[in-house]
């Protein structure tokens, strides 16, 4: 089992600092990866290997916790700390600052790219999460405000499909979002975690989510008719993994050409989980398939999957370093 | 307990989890007495503090307080204060102070009752009443608990529509001069006020009218006029306003309007319509049942027993009223009917006076955070077509306000309001140029006490909160 994850590459990305968070374009060619050193760098490959090509600087004044690509690839958004939520632009080679949004009260945690490209969710330590809509003209409007949590909120992502919005908050608990007449609306809150909720992701389908947090356990969360019969969706908890993470989950990555779940956790761990095809989809099994306990030196932040090319996986730590990784299921003897 | 507030108010820099008394940054005010410098301080069985000086001699600490003041003027925690704040300004103490007048023979007191016309609908839904007859029977129930005048602040309201108006005119005129003339921001709602205050100070606030609220108007003419008229000192009279909002609390707490001579708060006391409504419940009296009284008349807008209101929005009709009156006085232009175009949602309406092909008035409505978030946004970029624009902090208004009675399990929010809507609606709406009454306060009152004087009824001041950046606020 042990086979299953190899390294690719090592790289120190953001020297003296921590990376919080790297993500994929959307074609899989560039890698941005931001950090505490208020800095979002991009990475590209050339030959074998990942090297830097562009460091984007001076467009917060804190921390960058987060980073997005728009679904066309073309523009980057950036969450940081200093409050703002800064939109670059993709030229030539080169990015610019497009716009910078501002109007949360305090640290933006993180932000997600609708899959239409037309919609933006920020949300933040002032426990609110907001929608953004992007006109013709790049300019961006708030078109709602959402006070659903009751405490800080960690993460957004969108269903890969539908104009849905799903948010982790310290509040332990994941709330849904969707579009009602003239506003958003919390459709659902999912309640199971027993601490902070710190990432979640949709499968391919948009069909189940995975959620990690803080009491070290991910949940698999299943899209079902609701009770009440109104057309509105409930999410129902099918799994936990339980048992596997020594420390708190920070996040979970589904790759959507595999199937495969990868996991970054305070232990310094990346673990790779695998879905028993055989059994019911309604009580999925998953199984620990790759497991690198040492990946990091220190807490591992973040897992992402290259969404081209099946088993290319990034990894970044609290000692700055980002790491590639290869995973390659066993084959049966 | 969930918050009252307004949503606005809950997202400005609030922390639930932590209390005040855990971590309140206010510095308390210490009153250093001279004596001796060694002393024990001991702490009682009941929980209180005392200090035993060498000699033996012992003197009862006083205890640190923190009052709604201080916490407005305080950019730390915000809804934290909502206890300080029910300590002050709830029905309880309302009841109280009837109790006082009915037991102890000193100390009494004139009560006064203001209530809006927001409230009166929201009963009025929710008892299946007309709002005049809500109106009618609600001065009865309060009267019958001791209350000695019932008002009503569509009354106050005009005053704060003819002030408004002018205001506006004065600004346009000299928006060439002063950058920050136009657009002029309403200030009739106080969540946005203490947002505007607290997130964007210097910025936005010389945008901001400064036309005091209905409620406050109403607060100059109570405490000043009434009391004249009646030879009270404006701390013989307990006023109570009754509101849609739980965030008109904060504004009547405010400090600039506190008379400090005479030691007393122009509003003492704001509750809300579901707070009347529990009032109605603990007495077992269903306001339907409640026999109606005839109308305190004196600063009240009605004709007969029916009460009259104000054209426009059901949060005071601010741009309408505004926008008709400056298309007339600015550009000569009688504008009967507005047409008030819907943009991205249905809380964010523009309302143009056109001439040939040029747009004289451009105003809008923004109400909600979201669209209040969008028309800062769009003031600090310099992208802002407005020259007026009527602010409230709640989606669909001050009819849809924080305090307004809750809907019952079978109904549904959006059929109350509109129910709440159409009784708002049905009471017949007067001009403020029209009220006889309200122009002969102007003349007989306002002009005999001078144009200074008049300004410090009429209008109020804002000010920026400074963001506290010690050690103590910071958030790892």
């Amino acid at each position: 089992m042990k086979e299953a994850l190899s390294l690719v590459q090592r790289i120190s990305a953001h020297p003296d600092s921590c990376c919080w968070f790297v993500s994929w374009s959307p074609n899989g060619a560039l890698l941005a990866s931001c950090g505490g050193d208020k800095a979002v760098r991009i990475w590209g490959r050339e030959g074998d290997s990942w090297i830097c090509k562009t460091v984007l600087q001076d467009g917060h004044q804190r921390t960058v916790r987060k980073v997005a690509w728009s679904p066309c690839g073309n523009y980057l958004a950036s969450a940081s700390f200093d409050a703002t939520t800064c939109i670059w632009k993709k030229k030539n080679d080169d990015f610019e600052s497009l716009t910078v949004l501002e109007g949360h009260e305090n640290e933006v945690k993180c932000v997600a790219w609708a899959p239409s490209g037309n919609l933006l969710a920020t949300c933040s330590r002032d426990k609110s999460v907001w929608v953004w809509e992007v006109d013709e003209d790049e300019e961006y409007e708030c078109v709602t405000v959402l006070n659903a949590h009751t405490q800080d909120v960690k993460h957004v992502a969108w269903h890969p499909k539908k104009e849905l919005l799903a948010s982790a908050s310290y509040d332990n608990n994941i709330c849904i979002y969707k579009e009602e007449d003239d506003d958003w609306e919390c459709q659902a809150t999912l309640q199971g975690h027993t601490s902070t909720v710190w990432s979640l992701c949709f499968d391919a389908s948009g069909e189940r989510m995975a959620s990690c947090s803080d009491d070290r356990t991910v949940k698999i969360w299943k899209e079902c008719p609701s009770e009440n019969g109104q057309g509105n969706l409930s999410w129902k908890c099918v799994c936990t993994l339980s048992g596997y993470h020594g420390r708190t989950v920070y996040d979970v990555a589904w790759c959507e050409l595999t199937g495969a779940l990868a996991t970054a956790c305070g232990d310094d761990a990346v673990r790779v989980f695998k879905e028993d095809v055989t059994a019911s989809p309604d009580e999925p099994v998953f199984s620990l398939v790759a497991q690198e306990t040492k990946a990091h030196s220190e807490d591992a932040n973040c897992v992402s999957w290259n969404p081209k090319e099946a088993g290319l996986l990034a990894s970044c730590s609290d000692n700055g370093e980002i790491v590639i990784w290869r995973f390659k299921e066993e084959e049966l003897d | 307990m969930a918050s009252h507030f307004s949503g606005v108010l809950q997202l400005t820099d609030l922390d639930d989890f932590i209390t005040p008394s855990q971590e309140c940054v206010k510095p308390v005010k210490v009153e250093k007495k001279k004596g001796k410098s060694v002393a024990k301080i001991q702490i009682e069985d009941d929980g209180s503090y005392v200090q035993v000086n060498q000699d033996g001699g012992k003197q009862k600490l006083e205890r640190a307080k923190i009052t709604l003041n201080d916490c407005l003027a305080c950019s730390g925690c915000i809804t934290s204060a909502e206890s300080v704040l029910i300590t002050q300004q709830s029905h309880e103490e309302l009841l109280k102070v009837l109790r006082n007048n009915k037991t102890k023979e000193t100390e009494q007191k004139t009560v006064v009752v203001s209530v809006s016309p927001q409230s009166r609908a929201s009963l009025a839904a929710h008892y299946n009443l007309s709002s005049s007859e809500a109106g009618r029977k609600l001065t009865s129930f309060l009267k019958g608990l001791g209350v000695h005048h019932v008002f009503d602040t569509s009354f106050s309201r005009t005053f704060s529509l003819l002030e408004s108006q002018r205001e506006f005119v004065d600004r346009f005129s000299r928006k060439q001069q002063d950058s920050k003339a136009v657009p002029m921001l309403t200030s009739a709602c106080p969540g946005w006020i203490c947002y505007a205050e607290k997130t964007h100070g210097d910025y936005i606030l010389p945008y901001i009218s400064t036309t005091r609220s209905p409620q406050q108007m109403m607060g100059s003419l109570v405490k000043s006029y009434f009391a004249e008229q009646q030879g009270l000192s404006p701390q013989q009279i307990y006023h109570v306003a009754v509101m849609p909002c739980f965030d008109k609390k904060l504004e009547a707490s405010r400090s600039d309007f506190y008379l400090s001579k005479a030691e007393t708060r122009e509003v003492d006391c704001v509750i809300t319509s579901g707070e009347v409504q529990k009032m109605l419940e603990e007495q077992n009296v269903s306001l339907s049942d409640v026999e109606p009284a005839a109308l305190d008349t004196m600063f009240s807008s009605v004709c007969g027993d029916e009460f009259l209101s104000h054209a426009g929005s059901g949060s005071g009709g601010y741009l309408q009223h505004v926008f008709t009156y400056a298309a007339k006085q600015l550009f000569g232009e009688e504008v009967k009917e507005l047409t008030y175009k819907t943009l991205r949602n249905k809380d964010f309406q523009e309302v143009r006076l056109e001439k040939d092909g040029a747009v004289l008035l451009c105003f809008a409505s923004t109400y909600g955070f979201r669209n209040i978030q969008n028309l800062v946004q769009k003031l600090k970029r310099g992208k802002s077509p407005y020259h007026f624009v009527e602010v409230m902090a709640c989606p669909s208004g001050c009819l849809n306000g924080g305090g307004q009675v809750r809907p019952s399990s079978s109904q549904n929010q959006k059929e109350l309001l509109q129910q709440v809507e159409e009784l708002y609606r049905a009471e017949r709406p007067l001009l403020p140029e029209n009220d006889t009454r309200v122009a002969e306060l102007y003349e007989s009152w306002l002009h005999t006490l001078g144009a200074e004087r008049a300004k410090e009824l009429l209008h109020t001041q804002f000010h920026a909160v400074e963001k506290m950046t010690n050690g103590l606020t910071i958030k790892w």
